[in-house]
């Protein structure tokens, strides 16, 4: 076998796969692919399921690198989770706050959560990726139309409304209004917010809106009841998650743990990774190489360890380290402490440079 | 008889075929017909020079940066400083380098190690290069002393990239060998004269921000070298009475000296007073690196009120007094009531 046929052979989405192939290499027959040789019509996918879609976070996230402008990882890290669910990561070396974007597809259209710090389409493509997603989704489905609606974790979060410029005027495209007002009237809370759900519908998955200020004012999480994962953005993050407002963010933790008693979601994804892979250790604000990170995806279980450690910094001006996350209440978002978490091994990580 | 002078007495041996004279004063004449007249550092001072209105400041995209990994400016014929991309090292230190009659000094180094990360050796042995051209000067028989102002990553950790390199001299990186390399014996408060061959620079002890530190002040261009214990930034003060001591230093020395430039070896702060975090890659609109004696004065001035731990904002510096492990300027953008 030729070297140029090797790196065809394999037909189906890959995680961090070259978008600009097709499903098939030219001249393919006879394989595997999910596209049908003769469709007749588009495919209607079942997101009925007994527990949570089977999903996988398989690959090791891009980290950014020593020396910032070498590095030539991708601008957008592209991990499929399963055949309708992937998460794009910006490269840490466009951006450091190397945020994560979900996009989530249905029925009847797709769901793209966040939208990245970066709004110049040459340093971080990320209308260019979703557009080659969803047209080899579509492709798959015999899907021409995948209308494609955008939402935010936070309107007001910078590391995460940068990219929805890329959006502007692209055709079947719905985009969440940033402004808090606009944003409430459009998920129709009103008067309900915080205290009611919203939800999105993909078409046989529905995306439930949960209120949850406290990190931001205009704060919301998503629930994905096919792969049952709750997207929390800036809100509950394995890093460093500054709380906006202490009274909110309890309140919020709160609704979150009743969410969750409910629905008994399988995992948490945030925004952004910034511990490292030893407890209670962190990356440094505006760090450009971040090779020890900790794993994006959280238990449903830190929410109360959450909650438990946010009433102990409410009221207080103070920072709080526990091993997946720390709380900065009322300090600098550089704030450092002397006191480390009681019966938390205390290692030091390798040192890259 | 060293291998330079051998070398060169066997050329002039081939090339200048003189009978009748002893062998060794054929290699004299010969070394003398290539030196050529010394520079003179001493008259028409300051030397004038100047700094550019913008110095490479990073990107906001930090893979995207275009720029060189050191920002090289000749401040005149005789001085160049250079400046670290921040897209390669947020801390972006600066280094002068100062040329002599008989060495170079290199001040500081840039936050690298590895030359294939970027080759700061190159570029040092690039810019002697050009100086020795344009002076007529054979770069090999000038001697390059490797020197920091303190005893930081970001100042000396490229100090390997010249373990080999020939008629090369750099400090150690223990507080007795740099005291050790200037020949100090009463650390800070003695102050020593290095000849770079024509061009005295006047070093003395500077502690407050580390131990280990120095001032330098280059009689040539007449600037004053402070160093992280002054710069236009956040001045982390460890030790405030060894600092205040130090600042007193350099009020006494600019009291008594002609000084141009002070310049330290970061900006972290805007044309606007802004503070540019701890870490950021990207300072578009950032202040220049100079500062003026009075400047220094009106810190000193200001630091005399000082009487607490905090941070204080002198109108050019932020004097950030025993607050490095516990908080920063910077706050929450989105915390709302």
């Amino acid at each position: 076998m030729s070297q140029a046929s090797t790196q065809n052979i394999n037909p189906t989405f890959a995680g961090n796969g070259d978008l600009d192939l097709g499903y098939n290499p030219v001249g393919a027959r006879n394989t595997d692919s999910a596209v049908p040789l003769h469709p007749k019509e588009s495919v209607k996918h079942d997101y009925n399921t007994a527990g949570p879609a089977a999903g996988k976070l398989a690959f090791r996230w891009t980290y950014g690198s020593n020396v910032a402008a070498k590095n030539r990882d991708p601008r957008v890290q592209v991990v499929q989770y399963n055949e309708d669910t992937f998460v794009l990561r910006q490269n840490v070396c466009v951006h450091w706050e190397a945020p994560f974007t979900y996009l989530l597809f249905g029925n009847k259209g797709a769901l793209l959560i966040d939208s990245g710090a970066t709004a110049n389409a040459q340093h971080y493509p990320l209308r260019d990726t979703v557009d080659k997603i969803i047209a080899r989704w579509g492709q798959a489905r015999e899907r021409s139309k995948v209308p494609l609606t955008v939402a935010l974790t936070s309107g007001e979060d910078v590391a995460q409304n940068q990219g929805l410029v890329q959006f502007a005027g692209r055709p079947d495209t719905t985009i969440v209004p940033t402004p808090f007002d606009v944003m409430k009237q459009y998920y129709g809370f009103r008067k309900s917010w915080p205290s009611r759900r919203s939800a999105i519908d993909l078409g046989d998955r529905v995306i439930e809106v949960i209120p949850t200020p406290g990190t931001h004012k205009d704060g919301v999480t998503f629930y994905d009841p096919y792969c049952q994962i709750l997207f929390t953005g800036d809100f509950l993050y394995p890093g460093k998650i500054n709380i906006s407002n202490d009274r909110d963010y309890i309140v919020s933790l709160k609704t979150l743990k009743a969410f969750a008693t409910d629905r008994s979601p399988k995992w948490i994804l945030g925004g952004h990774v910034e511990m490292m892979f030893v407890p209670g250790k962190y990356y440094p604000r505006f760090a450009n190489h971040k090779p020890y990170e900790r794993i994006l995806q959280m238990e449903p279980a830190l929410i109360d360890e959450a909650l438990q450690y946010a009433r102990e910094v409410q009221g207080k001006d103070m920072m709080l380290i526990r091993p997946d996350f720390a709380l900065f209440n009322g300090v600098s978002p550089d704030q450092r402490t002397q006191v480390w978490p009681e019966g938390v091994p205390k290692i030091n990580p390798p040192h890259p440079f | 008889m060293d291998r330079r002078t051998f070398l060169s007495y066997n050329a002039a041996v081939a090339a200048i075929p003189v009978v009748g004279s002893a062998l060794t004063t054929f290699g004299e004449t010969a070394t003398a017909a290539t030196r050529p007249e010394p520079i003179d550092f001493t008259s028409n001072l300051p030397a004038s020079g100047g700094f550019p209105d913008r110095w490479i400041c990073g990107s906001p995209s930090c893979m995207d940066n275009t720029d060189p990994p050191v920002h090289v400016h000749w401040y005149n014929a005789h001085t160049a400083i250079l400046r670290q991309n921040k897209a390669y090292s947020f801390e972006a230190p600066f280094a002068p380098l100062y040329f002599g009659n008989d060495r170079v000094l290199l001040l500081d180094e840039g936050f690298t190690q590895l030359r294939n990360d970027w080759d700061l050796r190159g570029i040092v042995d690039e810019c002697i290069e050009d100086w020795c051209a344009r002076n007529g000067r054979d770069p090999d028989r000038l001697e390059l002393l490797v020197a920091f102002s303190h005893l930081h990553a970001d100042h000396y950790a490229a100090v390997n990239q010249f373990a080999d390199r020939p008629n090369t001299r750099y400090m150690g990186l223990t507080h007795e060998e740099m005291v050790g390399f200037w020949g100090m014996t009463n650390f800070p408060e003695e102050r020593v004269t290095l000849d770079l061959g024509g061009r005295d620079i006047l070093i003395w002890g500077s502690p407050g921000h580390v131990v280990s530190e120095f001032a330098y002040y280059d009689s040539y261009t007449q600037i004053l070298y402070t160093g992280d214990m002054f710069y236009r930034g956040r001045c982390y003060i460890t030790y405030w009475e060894p600092w205040y001591d130090s600042m007193k230093r350099l009020i006494d020395f600019v009291d008594t000296h002609p000084v141009t430039h002070v310049m330290g070896c970061h900006v972290e702060i805007s044309k606007d007073d802004e503070d540019y975090p701890y870490g950021l890659t990207y300072q578009p609109n950032e202040a220049p690196v100079q500062m003026t004696v009075q400047q220094l004065r009106e810190a000193f001035a200001y630091a005399q009120t000082i009487t607490e731990p905090g941070i204080y904002f002198t109108g050019t510096v932020f004097l950030c007094n025993q607050t490095r492990s516990t908080t920063t300027i910077d706050t929450n953008p989105y915390r709302y009531a």
